[in-house]
């Protein structure tokens, strides 16, 4: 698989990564052109700019998290839970356990690797496709953070009193020098995951078990533990998107989370990986989550009604799919 | 041939963008009056009409309406009161962006009418909490606003209009502090956690049984005020429970939901419905009260009309708005449904 591939491959590979940019740069235009009042143009304010950012961020964790899993040709349907969980488990250890800000994140944390984890060994060990596995711990995920809180938000106050949290918590709110901070956040994690799929060997590992497992297999790929340690990233990533969501509504609620799983693997799809696996980069997942980002900001700044944004939201993560498919061979 | 057909649905994105949006760019003559005040503080909000000589200089004004769920038929009532009041004003253009029960959206709206410098925020939060750092930052900027129905926290908004949740949870209390004094077992539907009202009204209610012991609440399940969760709560309150007097909902749908449910399960003659709400409406609580669904309802005035009026005011008129505005009740039996559903526009 690795070196032999074609001169056409080569070149083949690097129009497609380019493809992934076109649809980027065709809604921002759009955008820039159309999100305009009187002698203002709405979209390219620097805030708004920002503001876009911010939105996208926790979004663009989870999908990191999920390439991982795509690109083994599996799937994972529990992150939204997994962020409700995280969040409603911080703010209840925070709030009514009083437990420091690091503590209570790193408790939340490895909650969320766990979940990962069962999602793995289940997956592998068990045999259970990953659609139905990801299904249950996503119902557990969601039955955990319900019984973690009884069923109530917790609102979270900054400040220094008894049953205030520290405010460096709230910090992952702010904005250093206008880029907010889950944005910072984002940027270093793909960039980490990009990195280790590109040039490590594990990350070859990941995309030969993705193209064939069989192969992978023969080739000596210890498949399953690869697997496990994917799944194991992306409840991971929920847990740390989930923690940032928290800080982000100053809140964390069961009911958070509820159906981001659709705009992670959105993001995926947008930015160019198969759901067949094998094929797909962290650059992509970026440019997709910007992508919708934009998408939404644009259709809000334009008030459109909410039903027609969900239908145009549709059909524009059909036609970007459709344009990222082109055959090269 | 694939990628003619990205190209066509590009094509009709665009379509669709430039046709469907409500904003107008006519409103020019704003950006120049919007960008002086976006610097200001709050404090000073109320002196940018005053920097303008004269009203008529400032054209339209754009209110952005941000609600928390159309899924609730009364939210639907209030954007429609809020659509029918501006239109006795011309110089109003009222958009709307709905967040459907997500508070992350609903932060996003807010921001989108920041950004596009709205001239007043008209805000109904889906939760306290996570919405107040965004209000606030909408009133640091200048544009004033009117929370509706349910609080943020803090006091960095212009002014608040509601109904009285606690009053009408008293009054609930006590209709069955009344006719039950020899006791009852109720149970309760409530709205959605985290919203102030349904605090408000389990409050009150347990204020108005005033300490009877005999009243026993013995069931109280959040059904978020839908009414298809209320169907599934009630059926647990069924199952669990062989006898039950009274069913308080938080909000009509509540109460209905729970009347299907009880109805289904062929008990619904055993027990009184109690809701909140009163909308004239076909399928509104005056209506459920002339069928017999319900024994009683209370009206909770969605603060629409009353909130245009107030921008009215506020915008060109410069007045300054009263940090609270506390709207009444009315109390529907099928005494008086019949007059109120006439008086309301049934």
């Amino acid at each position: 698989m690795p070196d032999n591939a074609s001169k056409k491959n080569s070149i083949g590979d690097m129009l497609w990564q380019f493809k992934n940019f076109i649809s980027l740069i065709v809604i921002f235009i759009i955008a820039s052109i159309i999100c305009v009042r009187g002698d203002r143009n709405l979209f390219l304010n620097p805030t708004n700019l920002a503001n876009v950012l911010r939105s996208i961020s926790e979004n663009g964790i989870m999908a990191v998290g999920m390439t991982l899993v795509i690109l083994l040709g599996d799937i994972d349907l529990s992150v939204g839970a997994v962020l409700g969980l995280t969040a409603t488990g911080a703010a209840v250890l925070m709030v009514q356990n009083g437990l420091n800000v690091g503590l209570a994140i790193m408790i939340v944390l490895i909650i969320s690797l766990v979940f990962g984890l069962f999602n793995g060994v289940v997956r592998t060990k068990l045999g259970i496709q990953a659609f139905i596995v990801t299904l249950a711990s996503m119902s557990i995920a969601r039955g955990l953070a319900r019984t973690w809180s009884k069923g109530y938000s917790v609102p979270i106050a900054f400040g220094t009193e008894p049953g205030m949290v520290s405010p460096v918590y709230g910090m992952l709110g702010e904005r250093i020098w206008g880029i907010p901070l889950p944005t910072i956040c984002f940027v270093i994690i793909a960039v980490i995951f990009a990195i280790l799929l590109k040039y490590t060997r594990f990350g070859r590992y990941v995309y030969a078990i993705g193209g064939n497992e069989t192969a992978a297999y023969l080739c000596g790929i210890k498949v399953d533990k690869v697997k496990i340690i994917l799944f194991s990233l992306c409840g991971l990533l929920s847990g740390v998107a989930g923690v940032i969501h928290a800080a982000q509504v100053s809140q964390g609620s069961p009911n958070d989370g509820i159906g981001y799983e659709m705009n992670a693997i959105a993001a995926v799809a947008i930015g160019g990986t198969s759901m067949a696996g094998g094929k797909g980069t962290i650059i992509g997942t970026v440019v997709g989550a910007l992508t919708l980002g934009i998408l939404d900001n644009m259709l809000g700044l334009k008030n459109i009604d909410n039903n027609m944004q969900q239908i145009v939201k549709g059909f524009i993560i059909i036609g970007a799919v459709v344009l990222q498919k082109e055959k090269k061979r | 041939m694939k990628k003619l057909i990205a190209m066509l649905m590009a094509g009709c994105m665009i379509f669709l963008m430039a046709g469907c949006g409500q904003s107008q760019s006519a409103a020019s003559n704003q950006t120049a009056a919007a960008s002086a005040p976006a610097q200001e503080t709050a404090a000073a909000q109320e002196s940018a009409p005053a920097e303008e000589p004269a009203p008529e200089s400032k054209g339209t004004f754009l209110i952005g309406m941000s609600q928390c769920n159309i899924g609730e038929p009364w939210r639907v009532a209030m954007n429609a009161q809020i659509a029918a009041a501006a239109e006795k004003y011309p110089e109003f253009e009222v958009v709307f962006s709905d967040a459907a029960q997500d508070n992350s959206k609903q932060i996003a709206d807010v921001e989108n009418f920041i950004v596009q410098q709205v001239d007043l925020l008209i805000i109904s939060p889906n939760e306290a909490a996570p919405l107040t750092a965004v209000v606030k930052k909408a009133y640091d900027a200048g544009i004033p606003v009117i929370v509706l129905d349910r609080r943020v926290e803090g006091d960095a908004y212009t002014s608040f209009i509601g109904g009285d949740n606690v009053l009408i949870g008293r009054k609930a209390g006590e209709y069955v502090a009344k006719n039950y004094p020899d006791g009852a077992k109720v149970v309760e539907i409530k709205g959605l956690e985290g919203a102030t009202p349904q605090k408000e009204r389990a409050d009150g209610f347990r204020e108005g049984l005033g300490g009877n012991d005999k009243i026993e609440i013995i069931y109280s399940q959040s059904c978020d005020w839908l009414r298809d969760k209320a169907i599934t709560v009630m059926e647990a309150a069924l199952q669990a429970n062989d006898e039950i007097d009274v069913v308080y909902g938080h909000n009509d749908p509540a109460a209905v939901g729970a009347y299907l449910a009880a109805k289904n399960a062929g008990r619904e003659g055993e027990m009184i419905f109690i809701g909140i709400d009163g909308l004239p409406t076909p399928d509104g609580g005056i209506q459920e009260v002339l069928n017999g669904t319900m024994a009683v309802t209370y009206v909770y005035p969605t603060g629409g009309e009353e909130a245009i009026d107030a921008a009215y005011r506020l915008l060109v008129n410069g007045e300054t708005l009263e940090k609270e505005v506390i709207l009444d009740t009315i109390e529907i039996t099928i005494e008086n449904a019949k007059e109120m559903m006439e008086r309301f526009g049934g």
